[in-house]
C-alpha cells in the first residue's frame, strides 16, 4: 500500500463550492494523482446538485446521493489510498447503488438533454445588463450605452451617427498626456469608451466601419499641430464622413429608388427603414401617386412608426403583420427595404423577417429593391443568419403584444423546457434580392463586390 | 333567413347549433364536427320517412342550413356529406343483401355507368339481421322501412362519432416514426392535432420543437405552454425568425382547417410563410389533420373574398389615435397553402401525399353532395 497521505483530504461528498481556501492551500502539497481525486469528487458533487436540480428528478436528493456514491466509487480504482482518505462507501451501498445507476443515470440524462435542447442557440448569447461603468467612461458614452441597451436609439444610420456625434464630444473634452502625442494615445483612451458601448449592445457594421474610418484619421494626423487644431481636423473630418456617406448618400438614393416608383404602384415595404422612408416621402413629394403597404412584425414593431410618419404625410398605407403576408403579395408592383450591412456575395443583412419578404415577393416575381449606402458593406461572407445575430431582451420592451389580448395568455419569461428566442436579424440570400440601390448606383446583387471598386475612385 | 316551410324534424336542435355557429361561439374544428354529428343524430332519429331518399332530402335541408350560418367553417359541410355517405352505405349493404355483391373493387366502365362513382368496398355481412324484411314506400305501414332501418343508421352515425373522438389518438399512432431523435421540429398555431402528434412523440423521443408565436392571435404561446408542461424542449420564436431559423430545422409539422380536394390545404396565417421558407430549404412539410377535413370543394382561393378576416383591433388598436382613421389593416385568418408545397398528409386514416387527396375525396364523400 502506497504511503498515506501527510494530510487530511475532504471526504467523498466533496467539498462544497464555498471552501476553496482550505483546498487550495493544501493544493500544493498533495500530489498529482491526489488533486486528481479531489477534482474527481467536485465535479461529481456539481453532477449530483445538477442531478438533484433537475425538474424531472423524481429520484431526488437519494439519487444524489447515490450518484455521488458511485462517482466516489472511481477514485477506488485509482488504486490510490482512498479508504483513509475518503470514507469509502460500504459494498452494500455500492450493489444498491449501481442498481439505482440506471434510473440516477436517467436522470442525469434528461437534465443533460434539457441543458443540451437549449444549448442548441447559446452561441447567440442574451444581452448582458450594463454594468456600472468601470474606469473613467465618459458622460456622453454612459448616456449613449443606456440609450442603446433600451432601444432608445435604433437603426444602422441612427446608432453610427449618435456615436460619431458621441465621439466628437469625446475628443473635445480629452486632454493629451504629457510626453505623449494625440495621433497615437487618442486612440487607446477611445478603445475602453468603444467595449462600453459594445457591452451594451454588439455593434453595428456601420459603427465599426465609421470607427475604423476615425481610427484611420487619428492616426493620420499631424503630430506638429497644436491640440486644438488637431482635434478641429478631426472633427472635419467626422462631420464630412457624416455628410458624404449617409446624409448625402441618402439623397442620392431617394432619388433613385424614388425613380423605380410609378404612378399606381403598391410599395411594400418591412419594419422601418430610416433610408426607404426617405425614398417614400420624397417620391411622394415630387408628385407621384403611389400607396404603400406596411408590413411589420415583433419582436420590435417599428413599422408602426414609419406608419405614422407616412400618413402624416398623406401617403395611403395599409398596414399588416407578417403572417399575412401571403395574402397581400400578389397585388404588389415593388418591394423596398433597408439593410443593415450588405456582403461582398450580395447577402443583405438587416431586421429579422426582410428575408421572409423577400423570399415570398420573388416567389410572385415582385422585384425585391435594397435601399443601402455604400459604408455599410460588410468584407466577410455570412452563410446564414445565426453566424452573427443578436438577441433582443425578453419581456414586452417594446409593448409589441396587442392590448385586447390579456398577459396571462401570453408566455414572456422562460419556463423549464421553454426558452424564448428573440434574433432580431436575419441574412437575406442574394439570390431573392433584384438589386440594391447605392450611392455609387443601381448594383446587381452578384457585384456587390465590387463596391470597393466603386469607392477607390470616388 | 326567411323561416323554413316544412320544419325538419329535430329542428330545434338545428336551429340551436345554427344561433352557435353564426355567433362563432364554437371553438375548433372538431368541436364543430362533434356538435354536427350529434345534432344529425337527434334529426336522424326524429325523422319520418318512407324511402331513403326522404331522409336524405331532410339530412341536406339539414346541412344547408348548417353550412349557410358559417360557410368558412369547412368541417360543418364536411361532416354532414359524411353522414349522407355513410347512411347510403349502409342502406345499399341492407337492401342488397339478398343480392350477392358483385361490387369488388374493379373499377369498370359499366360500374361507372351504374352507380355512378367507384363505391368502397362494404363489409359482405350486414350489420343487423331485420334487413331482409325492409320493404320501402309500403302503403299500409309507412313507417316500418323507417324503423327497419333506423338502428343500422344510428350505428352508421355512431361510426362517424367514433372517428371524431379517436382522431386525435389515430393520427398520433405514427408519431414515432416519424420524429427522430434529437430533431428539430418547427410548428406554428395551436393545432390540438399536432399537439397531440408531438407530445405522443415526446414519450419515446428526445427531440426540440420551435414554435412561432403567429400573430396576432399569438396562439403559439398557448402551444409552447402545451408542449413545455408535457416536457418537450421548447422555444418560442417570433414569426419574423422563420427563415433565420429554417436552416437548422429538421422538418415543419402544420395543421390545417381543410384540406381542399386539389391536396391543397387552408391554414392559419403564417402557414404559406412557413411552408415556403421550408421549400426553399428543402425542408419536409408535414400537415396533421383528421379526415374530417377533407373537403370536396378546391376553387376556394381565388377571390379575397375567400378569406376569414379577423378584428383588426389586434394589429392596430385604437390606442394608436389618429392613424386608426387612416389607415387599412388588414388582418385575415387563414391562408392557402398549394399542394406543390406540402409533402405528406398524416391523418387518422394513414398518411398520403397531395397528389391522392382527390381519391381520398372520391371514397369519402359522394358526388351527388359536393352542393348540399
Amino acid at each position: 500500500m502506497a504511503p498515506a497521505p501527510t494530510l487530511d483530504v475532504h471526504p467523498v461528498n466533496g467539498p462544497p463550492a464555498g471552501e476553496p481556501s482550505a483546498g487550495q492551500k493544501s493544493q500544493k502539497q498533495m500530489t498529482k494523482a491526489e488533486r486528481r481525486e479531489l477534482q474527481e469528487k467536485q465535479r461529481a458533487a456539481k453532477a449530483a446538485k445538477a442531478a438533484a436540480n433537475a425538474p424531472n428528478g423524481k429520484l431526488g436528493g437519494k439519487a444524489a446521493k447515490e450518484l455521488s456514491a458511485l462517482a466516489g466509487a472511481p477514485s477506488k480504482k485509482t488504486g490510490r489510498p482512498s479508504d483513509a482518505a475518503s470514507k469509502p462507501p460500504p459494498p452494500g451501498l455500492v450493489k444498491a447503488a449501481q442498481a439505482k445507476a440506471g434510473q440516477a443515470s436517467l436522470a442525469d440524462q434528461s437534465a443533460r438533454n434539457q441543458a443540451r435542447g437549449l444549448l442548441i442557440f447559446s452561441h447567440f448569447g442574451l444581452p448582458k445588463p450594463v454594468s456600472a461603468a468601470k474606469g473613467d467612461i465618459h458622460p456622453a458614452i454612459a448616456r449613449l450605452a443606456l440609450q442603446f441597451s433600451t432601444f432608445k436609439i435604433t437603426g444602422a444610420n441612427a446608432r453610427c451617427i449618435a456615436t460619431l456625434t458621441a465621439f466628437k464630444t469625446v475628443i473635445q473634452d480629452y486632454v493629451t498626456p504629457q510626453n505623449n502625442t494625440l495621433s497615437r494615445h487618442l486612440m487607446t483612451y477611445l478603445s475602453p469608451q468603444i467595449s462600453h458601448l459594445v457591452a451594451a449592445r454588439p455593434m453595428s457594421i456601420t459603427m465599426g466601419n465609421a470607427i475604423r474610418q476615425l481610427k484611420l484619421d487619428i492616426s493620420g494626423s499631424d503630430i506638429d499641430l497644436p491640440e486644438q487644431d488637431a482635434k478641429d481636423v478631426l472633427f472635419r473630418k467626422i462631420d464630412t464622413y457624416i455628410r458624404e456617406r449617409i446624409i448625402i448618400a441618402d439623397q442620392v438614393i431617394q432619388e433613385t429608388a424614388g425613380n423605380k416608383i410609378k404612378d399606381g404602384d403598391i410599395v411594400l415595404t418591412y419594419a422601418r427603414s430610416s433610408v426607404v422612408e426617405k425614398v417614400l416621402l420624397e417620391a411622394h413629394a415630387s408628385g407621384r401617386e403611389f400607396s404603400v403597404i406596411v408590413v411589420d412584425s415583433r419582436p420590435m414593431l417599428e413599422g408602426k412608426r414609419l406608419l405614422a410618419v407616412l400618413s402624416e404625410a398623406g401617403i395611403q398605407c395599409t398596414y399588416l403583420l407578417l403572417p399575412a403576408l401571403g395574402s397581400v403579395i400578389s397585388e404588389v408592383s415593388v418591394v423596398l427595404v433597408g439593410a443593415h450591412s450588405i456582403h461582398t456575395n450580395g447577402a443583405v443583412y438587416s431586421r429579422a423577417g426582410t428575408a421572409l419578404v423577400a423570399m415570398m415577393a420573388k416567389r410572385h416575381s415582385v422585384p425585391v429593391v435594397v435601399c443601402c449606402e455604400t459604408y455599410k458593406f460588410s468584407e466577410n461572407i455570412q452563410l446564414d443568419s445565426f453566424t452573427k445575430n443578436e438577441l433582443a431582451p425578453l419581456g414586452d420592451l417594446f409593448s409589441s403584444f396587442p392590448n385586447n389580448k390579456p398577459r396571462e395568455y401570453l408566455t414572456l419569461e422562460n419556463q423549464p423546457h421553454l426558452e424564448i428566442l428573440n434574433p432580431l436579424y436575419d441574412l437575406t440570400p442574394p439570390s431573392c434580392i433584384t438589386a440594391v440601390v447605392t450611392e455609387v448606383g443601381v448594383i446587381p446583387p452578384n457585384a456587390i463586390s465590387s463596391i470597393p471598386v466603386a469607392l477607390g475612385r470616388l | 333567413m326567411a323561416p323554413d316551410p316544412t320544419p325538419i324534424p329535430g329542428h330545434k336542435a338545428v336551429e340551436t347549433l345554427v344561433a352557435k355557429l353564426r355567433r362563432r361561439q364554437i371553438v375548433g374544428s372538431r368541436q364543430a364536427a362533434l356538435e354536427t354529428v350529434l345534432v344529425l343524430r337527434q334529426v336522424v332519429s326524429k325523422a319520418r320517412f318512407s324511402n331513403i331518399q326522404q331522409l336524405i332530402v331532410i339530412i341536406r335541408e339539414a346541412g344547408r342550413r348548417l353550412v349557410e350560418a358559417q360557410p368558412k367553417e369547412h368541417t360543418v359541410g364536411n361532416t354532414v356529406r359524411r353522414v349522407l355517405h355513410n347512411i347510403r352505405e349502409e342502406y345499399h349493404s341492407a337492401v342488397k343483401v339478398s343480392a350477392p355483391t358483385s361490387s369488388r373493387n374493379v373499377y369498370t366502365i359499366s360500374k361507372f355507368v351504374l352507380q355512378g362513382q367507384p363505391r368502397k368496398q362494404t363489409v359482405g355481412a350486414p350489420k343487423s339481421e331485420t334487413t331482409a324484411t325492409l320493404k320501402e314506400d309500403d302503403p299500409d305501414d309507412p313507417d316500418s322501412f323507417a324503423r327497419g332501418i333506423k338502428p343500422i343508421l344510428m350505428e352508421a352515425i355512431q361510426d362517424v362519432l367514433d372517428e371524431l373522438e379517436t382522431v386525435y389518438d389515430n393520427v398520433s399512432k405514427t408519431a414515432k416514426d416519424h420524429i427522430h431523435s434529437d430533431e428539430i421540429i418547427l410548428t406554428i398555431g395551436h393545432s390540438r392535432t399536432v399537439e397531440a402528434f408531438l407530445k405522443s412523440a415526446g414519450h419515446t423521443r428526445n427531440y426540440t420543437v420551435i414554435v412561432a408565436e403567429t400573430a396576432p392571435s399569438y396562439s403559439g404561446h398557448d402551444m409552447a405552454r402545451a408542449l413545455s408542461a408535457a416536457g418537450i424542449s421548447t422555444f418560442l420564436v417570433p414569426d419574423s425568425s422563420i427563415y433565420a431559423i429554417m436552416s437548422r430545422v429538421n422538418k415543419i409539422i402544420l395543421g390545417a382547417h381543410a384540406i381542399l380536394a386539389n391536396g391543397g390545404l387552408v391554414a392559419i396565417t403564417g402557414s404559406l410563410l412557413a411552408a415556403t421558407a421550408a421549400r426553399a430549404h428543402s425542408t419536409p412539410v408535414v400537415v396533421c389533420a383528421g379526415q374530417f377535413k377533407l373537403t370536396p370543394l378546391w376553387n376556394l382561393y381565388h377571390d379575397y373574398g375567400a378569406l376569414d378576416f379577423a378584428d383588426p383591433s389586434s394589429v392596430l388598436g385604437f390606442e394608436e389615435g389618429k392613424l386608426v382613421e387612416r389607415v387599412d389593416v388588414v388582418n385575415p385568418y387563414y391562408d392557402y397553402v398549394g399542394p406543390e408545397l406540402v409533402d405528406v398528409f398524416i391523418t387518422n386514416d394513414g398518411d398520403h401525399p397531395p397528389s391522392s387527396v382527390y381519391r381520398l375525396i372520391k371514397e369519402t364523400y359522394d358526388d351527388d353532395d359536393h352542393e348540399l
